[in-house]
């Protein structure tokens, strides 16, 4: 299993737009993929990361931690290019 | 005959005048009813053909797109056929119509309730807003199991062209065939200024007023309106007098943009015959076009971050070198004021690439950027200031440092420079050895030593943006102190005063490429303090010329040290006005 921390850095956070970008890319993956971020109760919410409402959902605004979960036969691969697209600001530009 | 006026935000400046059509969703009550056992499974299946059938509309709408429609109204047309493949929209109402025995409406509303309440409990305004995606989306399930079908205004239609639109949402299917539409304003009861609407709105140039309350109930298909969306008023069948008045402030409207294209070509002088130099604030290469459509005479301030930002590496000499002399040969090589980046502020400490030095800083504003994070980093820095030095043999190219805060800075850079120039020399690398060198004043500490750095650079231009959130000790973000934001505030209007005086004891030049010299309102109090070179956005270039073109500078010295010494804000604002009417 790979597991990554990454921060949420571009302006809106994981709204509709960005949301649908990670969920298109993390179903191009085999692997089973989840994301979970700790809400301001310090509870852990967990998502699969192929699912549009779920992550939407997970409600990360800009400067979130989340974790990124990655079980599979293309885990390493989809993984990164996950993380990339967060640093990337979700194409965004800000 | 009484006129109603109904007010709201108005998010895309401008008036218009029609006759509103309008669309009227009809949230139908659903109510629940019992399924008999027998027949949950084609409860089930007319569930089911609905999802189908709301893909299939949206991927129509998606076919639809026109071009130049904004991204990111396209794109949440994709993200709402995301939803419906969603488990949470297509599985969770089986089970609720399995469980409760109930009809699919129902089953549709109650999941909906449940996404709902977890949207309104986020923190994040914005995320919380998106909500409303969700509404959208279910909205368009209900319909089709209602039976109403597509909504009328889905299939490209002319009868709109000219029309107002009142409606209580709009979704972004909606605004995206409403391009074709030629639609003269938006009235809309919800929303705000991150609306789908907005967005369009704006991104088209039409009028638009959001959170119009209850305007639907007030309002009949048919009925004339006037949209004030300077005002974010709407009248509703307005008396002739109003119409006359309206018409009239259409017609002036019009004049004044063909006035103002006029002015492209004249100079920008006073009446009472002082050249000022107008000249345009840069970043990315989508102003080029409108500088050129404006006739700039120069740059003021050409933003370099943008070469740093969403990248893994720090851009090398050569990428500097080919974006200047592209940037100057796209900009028919008027003059060139690049300003060296200005990293490591709230606004872009994010660059894609690992710096030691970019930290996440408390309060980024008032720690290691821009000329700081430059001396620290000569890696980030040196590459771009050869690059600066090779280009200023090409064209009319200036250099200007930001944030200064000390001499010491000016000092060290210059030393810096020396060494690349000795070396170019030995080399014989062509380079402009008369390159003028400037600062930006932003930081209180250098306004007030500003006759001492006018002593060592070749010219000043005054950032108020900074400048006014560092005097203050304001984070302009911050909703609770931002009211203390004020250009007008005295300590500001002296420091400014204080540096054009700098400029002027030491025979250089002093601009302001701040917001504040872009605001139509102070450019006569600045012209009156001594202001002789302004740097804006090239979209308000034109205006900005028209005001200086319409005013005497003597008249207004002696009201300009009068708003200087102002005890109160309403005092100075009343002068300020006052200013403005001679």
């Amino acid at each position: 299993m790979v597991k990554k921390k990454i921060e949420v850095i571009n302006k809106l956070g994981l709204h509709a737009r960005a949301a649908a970008k990670l969920v298109k890319l993390a179903s191009s993956f085999t692997s089973e993929i989840q994301i979970s971020c700790e809400d301001e109760n310090f509870d852990k919410k967990i998502v699969n990361a192929k699912s549009i409402m779920g992550v939407m959902m997970l409600a990360a605004s800009k400067g979130t931690i989340v974790t990124l979960q990655a079980e599979g036969s293309d885990m390493q691969v989809a993984a990164e290019q996950i993380e990339a697209l967060f640093n990337n600001y979700f194409e965004e530009g800000e | 005959m009484t006129t109603l006026s109904l007010h709201g935000v108005g998010v895309s400046k401008g008036v218009a005048i029609g006759k509103v059509h309008l669309i009227e969703r009809n949230q139908q009550e659903t109510r629940e009813y019992q399924i008999e056992e027998h027949l949950l499974q084609q409860e089930i299946a007319r569930f089911k053909i609905a999802i189908s059938l709301a893909r299939q509309q949206l991927r129509s709408v998606r076919l639809h797109i026109p071009h130049g429609t904004p991204g990111n109204i396209a794109s949440f047309i994709e993200t709402h056929l995301l939803m419906l493949e969603d488990s949470a929209l297509v599985e969770e109402p089986v089970n609720i119509i399995r469980e409760r025995q109930c009809n699919a409406e129902w089953a549709v509303k109650i999941q909906r309730d449940i996404l709902v309440s977890v949207f309104d409990q986020m923190d994040d305004a914005y995320l919380r807003t998106r909500k409303d995606d969700v509404d959208h989306v279910v909205n368009r399930i209900q319909r089709i199991l209602l039976d109403h079908g597509l909504e009328a205004h889905e299939v490209p239609d002319t009868h709109l062209e000219g029309c107002i639109i009142l409606a209580e949402d709009l979704s972004p299917a909606d605004t995206v065939m409403m391009q074709h539409h030629g639609i003269a304003a938006f009235v809309i009861e919800h929303g705000g200024p991150t609306s789908h609407t907005a967005i369009l709105a704006r991104s088209l140039g039409i009028p638009s007023i959001v959170g119009v309350k209850r305007a639907l109930r007030y309002v009949d298909e048919g009925d004339m309106l006037i949209v004030d969306a300077d005002a974010g008023v709407v009248l509703v069948n307005p008396d002739p007098v109003i119409l006359e008045h309206y018409k009239q402030r259409q017609l002036d409207i019009i004049r004044y943009q063909t006035e103002l294209i006029h002015l492209k070509e004249a100079a920008a002088i006073t009446l009472d015959g002082i050249e000022i130099e107008l000249q345009a604030n840069i970043e990315l290469e989508k102003d080029y076009s409108i500088v050129k459509k404006v006739c700039a005479k120069g740059v003021g301030l050409y933003r370099t971050e943008y070469l740093y930002m969403n990248r893994v590496a720090p851009p090398s000499e050569e990428e500097h070198y080919q974006t200047y002399i592209k940037t100057m040969e796209m900009l028919d090589n008027i003059p060139l004021t690049l300003r060296t980046m200005d990293l490591g502020s709230d606004k872009n400490s994010g660059t894609g690439y690992e710096s030691t030095s970019i930290s996440t800083s408390v309060n980024p504003a008032l720690g290691l950027r821009a000329i700081r994070l430059c001396l620290k980093e000569p890696t980030l820095f040196e590459p771009q200031l050869r690059a600066v030095l090779r280009a200023s043999a090409k064209g009319p190219l200036r250099m200007m440092l930001p944030m200064l805060s000390t001499l010491q800075e000016v000092r060290d850079i210059f030393s810096i420079i020396k060494g690349i120039k000795q070396e170019f020399s030995e080399k014989g690398i062509p380079f402009n050895t008369d390159l003028k060198i400037g600062g930006m004043i932003e930081v209180p500490a250098a306004a007030v030593c500003a006759d001492m750095f006018a002593q060592y650079l070749d010219f000043l231009s005054i950032g108020t943006n900074d400048l006014i959130q560092y005097s203050m000790a304001i984070d302009r973000v911050n909703d609770e102190v931002n009211y203390l934001y004020d250009p007008l505030n005295p300590a500001i209007l002296r420091l400014i005063h204080m540096t054009i005086n700098a400029g002027r004891q030491h025979n250089i030049p002093v601009a302001m490429c701040g917001e504040m010299a872009g605001e139509p309102k102070y450019v006569r109090l600045l012209l009156g303090l001594g202001l002789r070179e302004f740097s804006v956005h090239p979209a308000s270039l034109l205006e900005i010329k028209r005001i200086i073109n319409d005013s005497k500078v003597v008249d207004l010295e002696a009201k300009a040290l009068q708003i200087l010494n102002a005890k109160d804000s309403s005092f100075a604002n009343e002068m300020l006005d006052s200013l403005n009417i001679l």
